[in-house]
């Protein structure tokens, strides 16, 4: 990066939306805040009068927030671990995405993150946790999962984010203090950037493996019980699978937005959403395959009470949920992503939003057949989310937008310095790397790359 | 002066880090020894405790390296 | 150390219910308006459940069975508790701490018999109600997971007798609410290890089953088998 942080040329344009405020992001505001108020005072009531103001009854005694739960924490894996494999494999493609990715992460996670605690029958008792905590059950994994992913995506969002503070903290400004409180002292010497290479490389490293453990622990909340439908051992990479997917699919909705919302046109270009259109074409013919696996034992097995919730699924009261499941998550995004002609930004936004609502509908397949249909031939269970589940659902939903708004008024999305750094060195870099992967090429590029992987080869 | 003083909030940022994760990594040690006296599965939490415990120390100890090492990067230039 | 169990005997059960209302007057167990009924948040301690064997009339069969917590040896609902609000007491109790469960639901949803129960309302109370609620019963509140303790309180003040009149336990001295109301005899409660109790003998016949022995949770609640 110059020293000359002021003058960012061309790249200004990633700049400017942080003090634009248009009639209609206000209007946008406006109604989010509403949204989240409606949330407070719902939640409200319902910690007041207790837990019966939701569609929850006995035997179907979780319902829209652990769905919520399971389904926010997916979308989190979008960011982190995505920008982490494309930093760590050196995509030079992943430049303008890592940023809002990252910001996704962090933000679904403290809002996904919460939901067990709104589930509780008693929010005022959940530090109880911490006095009597037992780490024996699976919802303290998630609680240690959870606060290390959460810990660990910030980290990684603030790293890369440092050179881009000291850049608006150059620019003076109402918020300097901030910017400087925030840019810790970086000024783009040569050291700087050394270290915080570093530090950004151990992140992105131990970031892969918790992201991964994080949704595996999600899914042994169910895969602990002895329950039909549940207990199986495929759930760990169902759920690891499911939330890249999920995340992919986000991640694309966020960028087609502030694409348009913010001008980007420049830096998110069709070869971006090309790539990761393939990517989501890809996680959906995976998530068609677990979904088959998963299925299929059950089927085949024959066991009277896994049937049972497999028929429930198929062909009883959840067959439009499980159904439509089948056609947002592979039919859609697979008649749409197959081909490079029907490849294009509307059509992957509809792929994506059709693969968000899918994947929260296999989450509600997941949680609510299972406990709708117990073991003891009582009779089935139904579930019917009041008023109460969907505001506090709209709610949380606002929550990420104004989240993603508030951070967008802050920090640039795009990252300036990386692009710069793409501008400077990428292609330079690039070209010297294809040539080391060829006969007789330089061997200038090991020393170019931080890479050593193609130290062995020569 | 207001570069003290924000130095100062800088520093106190990353105290508090610490505590959260050395809270954290005192917490899970008090569940495992909370399992034992009660005879209740602790080789479970211990497993747990293994991954979590340095997980968090890991991001505090890569923060920390970051503000010490820009503090005495800026210097040198 | 003794191990309580209970015996029901399926020979003797008329399906008519007074184990029920016992179980929800000795327990002060929360009784719920019509529309929470219809709502499925009705709750029980003891519950009569319906199974039905066969398809179509002549060759069908419903049957009636009383059905309390089962207590298991190895529980699956106190192993996933994130604060060990239930957890398996010495003498084979599951208990529960009401002061401490944070209602997350966890171990009813872990239950494979769905013995347990949650407030979803503060419980209310009709002014009749109030006066004859058993006080040897703590009144739970709103948010929290409640089931059958196996008529704990009884023990405790059968144990206090025992001990005031310095005496060992005797079998007669606790029993539970529905086995004192259950006009067929139908339930037996007792020791499971004691080799004198009847219990014990019943709960080695060959009548004797458990409800879904395969997936391993041990119940301490015996089934006699029908058409003895």
């Amino acid at each position: 990066m110059s020293q000359d942080a002021t003058n960012l040329g061309a790249d200004e344009a990633l700049i400017k939306p942080l003090h634009r405020v248009s009639l209609k992001l206000t209007l946008l505001v406006g109604i989010l805040v509403l949204l989240v108020v409606n949330m407070f005072i719902v939640f409200a009531r319902q910690v007041g009068l207790g837990l019966g103001v939701t569609g929850m009854n006995h035997p179907v005694t979780w319902g829209f927030y652990i769905v919520n739960f399971v389904f926010f924490i997916g979308i989190s894996h979008a960011g982190t671990l995505i920008s982490a494999i494309l930093r760590l494999s050196q995509a030079e493609w992943r430049r303008p995405i890592t940023r809002m990715a990252e910001v996704i992460t962090v933000i679904v996670l403290a809002i996904g993150g919460v939901h067990p605690i709104i589930d509780l029958g008693r929010p005022d008792r959940v530090l109880n946790v911490f006095t009597s905590g037992r780490l024996q059950s699976p919802l303290l994994w998630d609680v240690t999962a959870i606060s290390a992913y959460f810990m660990a995506s910030t980290v990684y969002l603030f790293l890369p984010l440092i050179p881009d503070i000291a850049i608006l903290r150059d620019r003076g400004g109402k918020l300097r203090p901030l910017y400087e409180f925030l840019s810790w002292g970086y000024v783009g010497t040569d050291r700087q950037k050394r270290v915080l290479e570093n530090g950004m490389t151990v992140m992105m490293i131990i970031v892969i493996p918790i992201a991964v453990s994080v949704h595996t622990v999600i899914s042994y909340i169910f895969a602990m019980t002895v329950q039909p439908g549940w207990h199986s051992t495929i759930f760990g990479p169902y759920f690891v699978v499911g939330a890249i997917f999920s995340g992919i699919a986000a991640l694309l909705i966020v960028m087609i937005c502030f694409r348009t919302a913010f001008h980007l046109e420049d830096y998110l270009k069709p070869i971006h959403f090309s790539y990761l259109g393939k990517l989501l074409l890809i996680m959906s013919l995976l998530w068609f395959y677990f979904t088959f696996s998963e299925y299929l034992t059950a089927i085949y097995g024959n066991e009277p009470h896994e049937m049972h919730i497999v028929m429930y699924k198929f062909t009883g009261a959840y067959a439009p949920f499980f159904w439509g499941m089948v056609v947002t998550n592979f039919v859609i995004p697979v008649a749409l992503l197959s081909s490079p002609k029907t490849r294009t930004i509307p059509s992957i936004m509809i792929a994506s939003i059709s693969v968000v609502i899918g994947m929260w509908l296999e989450r509600l397949n997941i949680v609510v057949p299972s406990l709708a249909n117990p073991r003891l031939p009582t009779d089935t269970g139904f579930y019917i989310p009041t008023f109460t589940e969907w505001s506090l659902f709209a709610g949380a939903v606002a929550l990420f937008a104004l989240g993603f708004i508030v951070f967008s008024k802050l920090f640039p999305l795009i990252s300036v310095w990386e692009m710069r750094e793409g501008e400077s060195h990428g292609v330079k870099e690039v070209t010297d790397r294809v040539k080391s992967y060829l006969p007789g090429g330089g061997t200038q590029a090991k020393a170019q790359t931080a890479d050593s992987g193609k130290a062995s080869e020569k | 002066m207001r570069h003290k003083a924000i130095f100062v909030f800088q520093v106190l940022s990353m105290m508090g880090i610490w505590v959260f994760v050395l809270g954290i990594s005192a917490w899970v040690i008090r569940l495992i020894r909370v399992a034992n006296q009660l005879k209740d599965a602790e080789t479970a939490s211990v497993a747990i405790s293994l991954v979590a415990i340095p997980v968090f120390l890991t991001g505090a100890s890569v923060l920390t390296y970051v503000f010490v090492g820009l503090q005495r990067g800026a210097k040198k230039n | 150390m003794p191990k309580w169990g209970m015996v029901i005997d399926l020979d003797k059960c008329t399906g008519c219910g007074a184990c029920v209302a016992a179980c929800k007057t000795e327990n002060n167990v929360g009784v719920v308006s019509p529309r929470l009924s219809s709502e499925n948040r009705s709750m029980f301690w003891m519950e009569m459940i319906k199974m039905v064997e066969g398809e179509e009339y002549p060759d069908m069969r419903v049957r009636y069975i009383p059905r309390p917590c089962f207590h298991c040896d190895r529980p699956p609902c106190t192993r996933v508790c994130p604060v060990r609000a239930t957890y398996l007491a010495e003498e084979g109790l599951v208990a529960q701490i009401y002061n401490r469960c944070i209602g997350c639901r966890y171990c009813m949803a872990a239950c494979p018999y769905t013995v347990k129960v949650f407030n979803w309302y503060e419980p209310q109370w009709s002014d009749e109600r109030k006066q004859c609620v058993n006080p040897d019963v703590s009144l739970r509140p709103k948010g929290v997971v409640e089931k059958c303790t196996f008529c704990y309180h009884r023990l405790q003040i059968a144990r206090e007798d025992a001990r005031a009149e310095n005496r060992p336990l005797k079998e007669a001295d606790y029993r539970v609410a529905c086995q004192d109301a259950c006009p067929a005899a139908a339930i037996s409660f007792g020791d499971l290890e004691d080799k004198s109790t009847k219990v014990y003998e019943l709960s080695r016949s060959t009548r004797a089953m458990r409800i879904m022995e395969d997936i391993g949770t041990e119940p301490k609640v015996f089934y006699l088998s029908e058409g003895e």
